[in-house]
Order: structure tokens, then C-alpha cells, then sequence
């Protein structure tokens, strides 16, 4: 197998070593030295991880992109059945509506959307690359995208949803779409902004006006904010030591081992760790940019670009919420946040990214 | 390469996400090491335990004694439904009493509750025994206030209750907190300052439910001071039972000292049910008895003093030299003044009187005669050199002052002139003077020892500090003087026409008068105020019965046995 020759080694590397920071954070954040013992939260972690890495990544990278590619609108319409049913018939946790209850685990179908949305309008695109300069060539992508939009809101689940938006706009431009096009569509956007609020359930309205002032709601919607910024903001340039942040252990800190796991690293490895996951991160989304660059293929550029887009606004969006710099939205932090549909999410498209790096010299 | 863009807009996010954690993690540092240390760390007060009070003979009049209480810790309650319904049916309470306690008094889920106070010893053995299977709930020995002698000592001691939010604006600075147990009257609240223990803490840390953690340290609390008084319980509580039912004020006092050896106020309170909330309704209706019984009559009851007054009168003439000690009065049983005609006691006189008969019978129109000639300005002036008119200086709150006229109080008060008739009335103690029982003991102490007006003082030590010198302060008044008033005052007490012979005891020499004061609002006042032994005098004895009718009956009495006890005690 030739292929493996161009298999990114450092990128898989540097996914091991954030998942393992990751497995330290969770295993912290359920080591409560109060009352509930949740150390499950680390051992399901690190089986969906085993599986995730013995059977999805191989799956992912040994199958050819471009067959997956041709695949796209079959998973498109198959995923927006799926979308349809969970609002039917899916668990309610938190007063939302997106899991599948399956053998006793929770399945996501949103998380696994973002990937076979990026496949999807990959394929669009690459199919129409000509007329992608045009006004109309914008409109079938703009439906692709608004269709699954619409369905997650719904549930809703405003933080999937909202990583629709940067990655339709990342793979239009790289695609070669016109930059006036594209600022076109923005200001239509913020123009059916006020609509787009009145849709927007109360709890996630009060989010948004919490964001703007955390201290309305200190109890409420505005708590997790406060404690998670009192974390980071204790955990000063050393933190406060593995397993002995006090916000942590003392369970001040609500969705510590998910949306909020960036807070553990903070407080309990101070800013000196936190930089240094920013930079692992950076890293690998550095060797994503890098495979992309390396390959001349349309379609891998576009896979890579919407991979690359979702991933770094998650992770971007997720660090900022945990810092009260952006409004919480429930986005998890890709490879650290607890979570089986989260995780192999990651590890599909940190797949197909290999897969359109190992082949990048084919064509 | 439009990838290029994207590739760039990463690194300008990386860089404002670490600016933001500098700006969070070092900039704000202290603000949230601050807010994440107040978040997970709990103060919880111990409450200190306070000094007991012992009397002059070392016996215990107060202490605290364990009161088993049952508390809940609602963190570790189970099935809080049941377990409480159970607890309610050990300790005699109704479920739903017991769940409203519980939700009243929750503050935080490591703070303990306490649904049921004082409970018997063998309630709380059974409740012991169960404890496994009732989860959150305990007993718990809380020091409680005991009060040993009840209504006995009442007005002296006082009582404890939580403090008022007047007290706390007040006290704030001197360390005291909400919720604290304050001393409200007495001695509790005169000295709560060295009788109150030094709070302690226990420093926890909590989760993000307030549930403890674990200790991160405690300060012991340090127990308050003891009292030890210069009462003689045995004597206090004597004099309390010979009340029986009437109300009044009587005081015991060292003529030498001032040392307050009793001092009881009928009507009584039992300070114990302030200390115990299921009596809060014999609290309240304590609070609207007309009788006042948290009156402290012996400091704070103002009354007209009657014939006591006399040997005042008769010092300042003799001082001013309006008469000497052989000049003679006549009393044919009446006495005229401008038309209008007042009484002696006795309607068919006393006949030729020097001043020690004059005392000896009380005689009213002897005073009117020699109150006219004194004058009101130094009759005033020496009843105020007597101590009247002015609080004693006895170490419990809420003394009066009493009352002494003169001619510019009554010109400013009454928009009149002093008139005789108001001298005359004066001379025997009656008109405005008003006093406190205490005051009166003052006088007859300052008379016995010989022209010393002492402060009187109830406290001698606190903790191992002797705390009380000896304030006196010469009235100056001549030895000849105060002889000649002391002679009428032993013959008013010893001969058989005297008007306190009542008062006698056999084998003391005792030395006094009676009074017979009248109040507008009812029956007489009866007074008898004296002092043993004549020649050295040690114990003043003050009586004042309200209402009591005539001084040389019930008073004279009461105060021949409260002499009689002093000697049985050795104070005599």
C-alpha cells in the first residue's frame, strides 16, 4: 500500500496527545471529592476512543475519499430523515430533543450531520465548479445548507447548528465563489437576523442577553459563565495542580467533563497549560492546512477546508464561551470534551482529512 | 491561495483566545483566586459558653447545663418524609410541626437545624439508639442557660435572648453578630461583655451545594468569665418567699461597703423561660402583666418615701443649727398653717418633744415645725447630699433616679411659686420626693457608718480580677449630729412606744424608721428602713411593701425577720 507512505504521522500524533489530555481532564472533572463518583465518564471515554481508532479511522482513511464523496446526497437525504425522526421520537435531556437512545447510549445524529453536510456540498461543489462565480451557482449549496439548518435549530441546538454557517462560507470561498457574492449573503443573513430571534426558544434568548451581562441571572443561565471564568481566572499561570482545582473537584462547576472541559485545564493547569493546548491545536489544524495545500485535488481542498473550518470554530467557539468572550452555545471542544458522537465525529473527519492526504498524488 | 486566508484567520483566533486567558488568568487574577476561595469555604460559629454567676458563699446561682436538642443535618437526611414523621412521633411533636421547623430554619445544607429542645434524658437515648436508621438526625448537647434560684434572683441576674437589631447597631463593633445571645436586663446584660464566651469557628469547605466537605480548621471558642456577687443567696431567697404575694422592694446592704447582700423586687419572673422556646407564651403574657414583674423595683420603682425622709430633715436642722438636740416641740395633733390644717398621725398628739422623741414617734407636726425651720432649699440640698435624686451607681441597668423638688423646679415645672405648704409636706417625705428602695438603703447606710455615702455593688469579682473598690464619699455631716439622729432611730426600734418596735430582735440592737407613704393611686405605701448593730453598724435593711398600709406593722415585721435571717446567715 502505497498511500501510507503520505500518511500523516505527526497529525494522528498530535490527536492521541490531545485525546490524553483530554482523558486527564474528564478523568479529573468525575474524580469529585464530593458526593457522586463518576469515573465511568473516563473508561466509556477511552472505549469509544478504541473504538473509534480500530474501526472508524481505518474505515475512513482506506476508503477512497473520492467514493465517499459519491456517496454524499445518498447520506444527505438518509441524514435528514434521521434529523426528522430524533425530533419525533428522540430522548429530551436538558430540554432538547437530539439523542437517540441505542443499547443504553446516547446517539447524536447532529454531530455526525456536520460531516456528511461538508461531504455533501463538497460533492456540489466540485461538480459545479464552473458555475460557482455566479450568483445562482450559490443558490442549490444555500439550500443544502439552510434544509439541516432549520432541523437542528429545531431541536435545537443552536451551537451544531451555527457551525453550519463559517463552513458553508469557508468551502464557497475556497471553491472560488466571488468575496462581493458571499458578503451579499452575510448582509442578507443579519438582515433576517431579528426573524432568526423570534424563532430562538426562551432559555436560548436568555443566553444571549446572559452573554451580554453574565451578573442578571448569577444563579441561573449566567451561573455556569461565572463559574467557569472564576476557574480559569484561579487557575493563574500554574494552576492549581492535577485533580486539586478546587471549582472542579468541589462540583461548582456544572458540564465540567463536556462543553465545559477547557475550564478544568485552566484552573488546574493554570495559563501555562491552557497555551499549550491552544498550540497543540494550532499544530494540528497547521498539518490540516498543510494537507490541503499539498493536494491539487478540488475535492480534497473542499473536503479538508470544511473539516478544518469546523473544527477550528469549534474549538475557537468553545474556548471563547468558556471565557464568557462568547455566548454559551453547547458546542464541545473537539477530542477533550466527554462524549461517543463528539469524539468519533473528530475522529471521522481527522480521517478523511488523512484520506485526502494520503492521496494526494494520485491525480 | 485563498486557503492561505483561512490558514491566518486560525492564527489571529489562537492569539485572542490567548490574550484572553492572560487577561483572565493573570491580569484578574486575585479577583477570582478571591471569588473561588468565598465560594468553597464556609465560616460556622461555636458559640462560646458563658460565665456562671456564683454568690458571696461560692453557691452556684447560675450556669448552663446540657440541654439535649435534636437536630437535623439536612445534608444527610434520607427519605426526609419519613425519617422526620418518626423523629416527630419519638419526641411527643406533631409530623407537620417538625417539617415547618425544618423549612424555617434552613440556612445552608451543612448547617444543623434544631427541631426539638431539651428533651429527656431517655427520649434522647432512644433517639441514640435508632440513630442508624435515622439518617440526619441527632442529639445534640447544647450548653443552655440554667437559672438555679428562678424568680429568687431574678431581677438581679436578668435573662439572655437573642440579640435585637437596636443592640446589634450598637454592638456591631465590639464583635458581636446576629443571631448572638445578648444579656437583655441584670447582671446578664451589665457584664455580657465579660460573661459572654469568645465565639470560635469552624472553618469548612463546602461543594457547590453548601454540603461539607471536609474541616479545614476550628478555632475553639472560649468560655465567658464567672460572675461571683456579693449576695447571699440564702438571705435573697428568704426575702423573696416573705413577700408571699405582695409586691414590693427590699434591699439588704453593708453600710461599710455598699456590697448589695440582697436586693429583691416582688413581683418575680423565672428567667428560665426565656431560654426555652415552647414557654414563649408565658413570655408574652409575662411582657402584658400589669403587676410589671421585669420591673426592677429595688433600682428602677419610684415611690413617695413618707416618714423615712425625717432623719434627713432632722440632720439639716441640726447641721444648720435651726434647732440642737434639746430643743423642744409641741404636738397637740394638729398643725395650722394659713387657715389650712395639718394632721399628725396620731389625733391626740405627741405633747413636748425633743428631736430623738420626735423620731421616735414620728412625729408629723414636730417635722412640720422643724421643716419650716430648715426650708425647703436645704431640706433639697441635704436630701440630694443623701444620694436622692440622683442613681445610686449600682452596677444594673435601668436604675432611676428618683426625684428631689427644689423652688426652681417647681417655678419652671408647675408655673408657681414654693409655697410653706409644700415644706411642710416635704418635712414628712411626702409631696413630690420620690425614690428608689436602693436609695433609701443608701441613706440608712451613710446615717449608720457614719457619714459615707456608698456606691452600692452587686458584682466583687469577675473571673479572678476582684473588680469592686470600696467608692464612698464623705457627706460631711458631724459625728454629734448623726449620734443624736442615730439615738432617735434606735429608740423608734427599741423603746416599747417606739413606732418600729415591731422590728425588734431579740439580742440584735437595731436602729430605724418606718413610713407610711401616701399614694394617690391606692392604699399606703409601708416603709421600714434601718440598720444593726447600733453602735457598729454592719447591714442596712431597706423594706418597702406597695400598698402595704402602715409602716410600723407589716414592714417593721417583715424586717425584724429579714434581721433575724441575716444573723442566722452571719452577716450579723
Amino acid at each position: 500500500m502505497r498511500e501510507f507512505e503520505d500518511l500523516d504521522r505527526v497529525l494522528l500524533f498530535l490527536v492521541l496527545v490531545i485525546f490524553l489530555i483530554g482523558l486527564c481532564c474528564i478523568w479529573s472533572a468525575s474524580n469529585n471529592r464530593g458526593l457522586e463518583i463518576m469515573e465511568r465518564f473516563v473508561t466509556r471515554q477511552a472505549f469509544w476512543m478504541l473504538i473509534g481508532l480500530v474501526i472508524l479511522l481505518p474505515l475512513f482513511v482506506l476508503i477512497d475519499y473520492q467514493k465517499i464523496i459519491d456517496f454524499g446526497y445518498v447520506m444527505y437525504v438518509l441524514g435528514l430523515l434521521l434529523l426528522c425522526l430524533v425530533l419525533v421520537m428522540g430522548r429530551i435531556r436538558l430540554g432538547a430533543q437530539r439523542w437517540f437512545s441505542i443499547a443504553g447510549f446516547s446517539v447524536q445524529p447532529s454531530e455526525f450531520y456536520k460531516i456528511i453536510y461538508i461531504i455533501t456540498v463538497t460533492s456540489y461543489l466540485g461538480h459545479t465548479r464552473s458555475e460557482i462565480a455566479t450568483a445562482r451557482g450559490l443558490i442549490v449549496p444555500l439550500l443544502l445548507t439552510v434544509l439541516p439548518f432549520l432541523l437542528i435549530i429545531a431541536q435545537p441546538d443552536l451551537g451544531t447548528a451555527l457551525i453550519l454557517i463559517p463552513v458553508f462560507f469557508a468551502m464557497l470561498f475556497v471553491a472560488g465563489a466571488r468575496v462581493l457574492h458571499l458578503l451579499g449573503l452575510i448582509l442578507m443573513g443579519v438582515g433576517a437576523s431579528p426573524l432568526f430571534w423570534h424563532c430562538l426558544k426562551a432559555y436560548q434568548k436568555k443566553r444571549l442577553l446572559v452573554f451580554l451581562n453574565p451578573d442578571i441571572d448569577p444563579l441561573g443561565a449566567g451561573y455556569t459563565v461565572i463559574q467557569s471564568k472564576i476557574a480559569i481566572g484561579s487557575g493563574g499561570l500554574f494552576g492549581k495542580g492535577w485533580l486539586a482545582g478546587t471549582q472542579n473537584q468541589l462540583n461548582f462547576l456544572p458540564e465540567r467533563h463536556t462543553d465545559f472541559i477547557f475550564s478544568v485545564i485552566g484552573e488546574e493547569w493554570g495559563l501555562l497549560g491552557a497555551v499549550v493546548l491552544i498550540g497543540l491545536y494550532c499544530w494540528l489544524l497547521k498539518r490540516g492546512i498543510m494537507i490541503i495545500e499539498g493536494t491539487t485535488d478540488i475535492y480534497g481542498k473542499l473536503l479538508g477546508t470544511g473539516i478544518i473550518t469546523m473544527l477550528s470554530f469549534q474549538i475557537c467557539v468553545n474556548i471563547a464561551m468558556t471565557m464568557g468572550l462568547m455566548p454559551v452555545v453547547g458546542v464541545p471542544l473537539p477530542l477533550m470534551s466527554y462524549g461517543g458522537s463528539s469524539l468519533w465525529t473528530t475522529i471521522i473527519a481527522i480521517a478523511l482529512l488523512l484520506n485526502v492526504g494520503m492521496r494526494r498524488t494520485r491525480f | 491561495m485563498r486557503i492561505r486566508v483561512i490558514s491566518n484567520l486560525i492564527v489571529v483566533m489562537a492569539c485572542a483566545l490567548c490574550a484572553g486567558l492572560v487577561y483572565t488568568q493573570i491580569v484578574n487574577y486575585k479577583k477570582y483566586a478571591t471569588l473561588s476561595l468565598t465560594n468553597r469555604v464556609r465560616l460556622v460559629p461555636i458559640e462560646g459558653m458563658r460565665g456562671n454567676f456564683y454568690d458571696r458563699n461560692g453557691i452556684r446561682l447560675v450556669d448552663n447545663r446540657p440541654s439535649f436538642d435534636v437536630i437535623v443535618m439536612p445534608q444527610e437526611l434520607e427519605n426526609s418524609m419519613t425519617t422526620l414523621s418518626r423523629v416527630a412521633a419519638l419526641v411527643g411533636m406533631q409530623p407537620r410541626d417538625i417539617f415547618a421547623s425544618v423549612e424555617k430554619n434552613y440556612t445552608a445544607p451543612f448547617a444543623p437545624i434544631t427541631v426539638k429542645e431539651d428533651i429527656d434524658k431517655k427520649t434522647a437515648i432512644t433517639l441514640e439508639e435508632q440513630a442508624f436508621s435515622l439518617p440526619g438526625v441527632m442529639v445534640k448537647a447544647t450548653p443552655k442557660r440554667e437559672y438555679r434560684y428562678r424568680d429568687a434572683a431574678s431581677h438581679i441576674v436578668g435573662y439572655v435572648g437573642e440579640i435585637s437589631k437596636d443592640e446589634l447597631d450598637r454592638l456591631r463593633g465590639y464583635g458581636y453578630q446576629m443571631r448572638d445571645r445578648i444579656g437583655k436586663t441584670g447582671l446578664e446584660k451589665q457584664y455580657d461583655n465579660y460573661i459572654r464566651g469568645e465565639e470560635g469557628g469552624m472553618q469548612l469547605e463546602v461543594n457547590n451545594r453548601g454540603y461539607f466537605i471536609k474541616s479545614l480548621g476550628t478555632k475553639e471558642a472560649v468560655a465567658g468569665k464567672d460572675l461571683f456577687l456579693t449576695v447571699d443567696i440564702r438571705l435573697q431567697q428568704y426575702i423573696d418567699e416573705l413577700f408571699a404575694g405582695k409586691a414590693g422592694a427590699c434591699v439588704v446592704m453593708d453600710v461599710r461597703t455598699g456590697e448589695v447582700l440582697a436586693l429583691v423586687s416582688r413581683p418575680g419572673f423565672d428567667p428560665n423561660m426565656f431560654a426555652d422556646r415552647e414557654r414563649s407564651g408565658e413570655v408574652t403574657a409575662l411582657l402584658g402583666d400589669p403587676s410589671h414583674p421585669l420591673l426592677n423595683r429595688a433600682a428602677a420603682g419610684t415611690y413617695p418615701l413618707g416618714s423615712v425622709f425625717k432623719p434627713i430633715v432632722a440632720i439639716a436642722a441640726l447641721e444648720k443649727k435651726k434647732i440642737s438636740a434639746d430643743d423642744r416641740f409641741y404636738c397637740g395633733g394638729t398643725y395650722t398653717l394659713g387657715g389650712q390644717l395639718f394632721n399628725c398621725w396620731d389625733e391626740e398628739g405627741h405633747k413636748d418633744q425633743d428631736v430623738r422623741e420626735g423620731l421616735k414617734n414620728s412625729c408629723n407636726v414636730f417635722f412640720y415645725q422643724v421643716g419650716r425651720l430648715v426650708g425647703i432649699d436645704d431640706m433639697s440640698s441635704f436630701a440630694q447630699r443623701f444620694g436622692f435624686g440622683t442613681p445610686t451607681g449600682i452596677d444594673l441597668p435601668g436604675e432611676a433616679s428618683g426625684f428631689v423638688p427644689n423652688r426652681l423646679w417647681k417655678r419652671l415645672a408647675k408655673k408657681e411659686p414654693w409655697f410653706e405648704g409644700d415644706t411642710v409636706n416635704l418635712a414628712i417625705g411626702q409631696g413630690y420626693l420620690l425614690v428608689t428602695p436602693l436609695q433609701v438603703g443608701r441613706m440608712m447606710a451613710a446615717i449608720g457608718n457614719g457619714g459615707n455615702l456608698v456606691q452600692p455593688y452587686l458584682v466583687r469579682r469577675i473571673g479572678d480580677v476582684e473588680v469592686h473598690t470600696i467608692k464612698s464619699r464623705p457627706i460631711g455631716i458631724s459625728k454629734k449630729c448623726l449620734d443624736i439622729v442615730k439615738g432617735g432611730l434606735r429608740r423608734v426600734v427599741e423603746d416599747d412606744s417606739g413606732t418600729g418596735r415591731r422590728a425588734r430582735v431579740e439580742g440584735l440592737r437595731i436602729a430605724g424608721k418606718t413610713g407610711t407613704a401616701q399614694d394617690p393611686s391606692g392604699p399606703s405605701h409601708a416603709w421600714f428602713a434601718g440598720f444593726s448593730p447600733v453602735d457598729d453598724p454592719r447591714i442596712a435593711v431597706v423594706v418597702c411593701i406597695e400598698h402595704g398600709g402602715k409602716g410600723g406593722l407589716e414592714a417593721c415585721e417583715f424586717a425584724s425577720a429579714v434581721f433575724k435571717k441575716a444573723r442566722e446567715v452571719g452577716l450579723l
